[in-house]
């Protein structure tokens, strides 16, 4: 999965592919799944989230590395609480380096990282020209903040990352959001389909239907909804 | 009263999912509204309606597939339909039968627009036959953008939440229908799609409501079989 090297040879490859993306074409959120996954990788933490403000001002989740990322970050901007919304906010870095004994000022935040395995927090302003428009964040399995230097690096991505973002006007519309929701409503239509298909062939009850896929998707690092979309066309059975 | 204090004083922070269609009805003379998300896709959640008939009249365009809602959706315009009893529903005229049915007067769908994006529509309806004139209809809009991106949220939260609750009166994303297409697509061995259509005959044959198809197939008690093979 991660390129050889170390980690410096990492952070100068990384710099320079972000370097190319301001002189050609990209697909913003393509590079936005880059940066996340990059950011992942190389400081060590085992998932992350992309907000961005839309032209209301409203945060908007445009990448993330996983489903359990995305969900808790959903639910962060639904509940209106959160260390990214206060990174948000004030424009500074938010680090909790654990969630369960010190995330007490954010309690659905909190409930909602720790459901999904999630022990430590590092958010980071992507900030330009002294304009905050969205945070990058990091989220760990274990208990521990970021080292002083791992933050620089991930600020250091996020800025020239930053530059790239302000520059592609796609990101600057509401077809980002429109886009989430669709993609949202699709997969939650196959999930409820594929559970039905389940029920059907193997005599069990919703539930069971779902933990099925579920387990399947995760023992085989599967999106859910690609397993539901298999499931349906009756690709694979259990 | 300034533009943006007056959309200020419409939409009250913060906004629960009831309180949707309530933002329409305090501030025009309609009887009933419901709300929901709508995608390019033809997928589509509802947030709420305010009672038994606006969640009627929104259930029956889930049901056929077809009506104002659909057009609001595609085209991002007002559709207005003052007197529904006076027919001409060229472009849905199934639903125009059924709503015919129903103490409807007329009819008024919104689009939920963010930025040049319609993400939902909302569905308004008087008991007797009347219109929106351009203030009212300027007043719809300013509701509708000032809660867009509240509803886009709501829906995603609600679509990403596998223990979800759903029932007749808060059917969101009619998950109980989706699972019936699921178990009618083993039984008939084929496509999603035609299994749904096949579940949508029965309950016109039948004249019953689609959910209800749904649920009796969901708890075993109706099940469809491959008279064909």
């Amino acid at each position: 999965m991660m390129t050889t090297g170390t980690r410096e040879s990492r952070l100068s490859a990384a710099f320079i592919k972000l370097a190319d993306t301001l002189v050609t074409e990209f697909d913003v959120v393509d590079l936005l799944h880059w940066l996340v996954e990059q950011c992942t990788d190389i400081l060590d933490t085992q998932a992350g989230g992309l907000l961005l403000a839309d032209l209301t001002g409203q945060l908007q989740l445009v990448a993330s590395t996983s489903e359990e990322a995305e969900l808790v970050e959903i639910f962060q901007l639904a509940a209106g609480e959160g260390p990214c919304l206060d990174c948000f906010r004030t424009g500074t870095p938010v680090t909790v380096g654990n969630i369960e004994a010190d995330g007490g000022s954010w309690p659905t935040f909190s409930a909602e990282a720790l459901k999904f395995g999630f022990r430590s927090i590092h958010a980071t302003p992507l900030r330009l020209r002294g304009q905050i428009i969205g945070t990058m964040n990091l989220f760990s399995d274990h208990i521990g903040a970021l080292v002083p230097e791992d933050i620089a690096v991930a600020q250091a991505l996020a800025d020239v990352s930053t530059i790239g973002i302000l520059q592609e006007r796609h990101i600057r519309s509401a077809n980002v959001a429109g886009e989430q929701l669709q993609r949202a409503l699709d997969s939650r239509i196959l999930i409820e389909q594929a559970k039905g298909v389940l029920a059907a062939t193997m005599k069990t009850t919703m539930n069971d239907a779902f933990a099925i896929m579920r387990t399947h998707a995760r023992d085989r690092n599967l999106p859910l909804r690609q397993v539901a979309d298999d499931v349906i066309a009756r690709r694979i059975s259990f | 009263m300034s533009e943006s204090a007056h959309a200020e004083a419409l939409v009250p922070e913060p906004v629960e999912v009831n309180d949707l269609c309530r933002l329409f009805l305090n501030s025009l003379p309609v009887s009933g509204a419901s709300v929901a998300v709508m995608t390019a896709s033809g997928a589509r959640m509802t947030l709420c309606s305010s009672g038994i008939l606006a969640a009627r009249i929104d259930e029956l365009q889930f049901e056929l597939g077809e009506g104002p809602q659909s057009a609001v959706a595609r085209s991002g315009q007002i559709v207005m339909v003052p007197d529904v009893a006076l027919g001409g529903h060229d472009d849905w005229p199934v639903l125009g039968a059924a709503l015919g049915e129903l103490a409807v007067g007329a009819i008024f769908c919104i689009p939920i627009q963010m930025g040049a994006v319609t993400v939902g529509v909302a569905t308004l309806y008087s008991d007797s036959p009347s219109t929106l004139d351009y203030d009212q209809q300027a007043t719809a809009l300013m509701i509708a953008s000032a809660i867009a991106g509240g509803v886009v949220q709501q829906a995603m939260v609600a679509a990403l939440d596998e223990g979800a609750e759903e029932s007749a009166a808060a059917p969101a994303l009619r998950r109980e229908v989706h699972q019936a297409t699921g178990i009618v697509l083993v039984q008939l061995n084929t496509t999603a799609t035609i299994a749904y259509a096949r579940m949508q005959a029965y309950a016109f044959a039948n004249g019953i409501p689609v959910h209800t198809v749904a649920r009796d197939v969901v708890a075993g008690s109706l099940t469809f079989e491959d008279t064909l093979s």
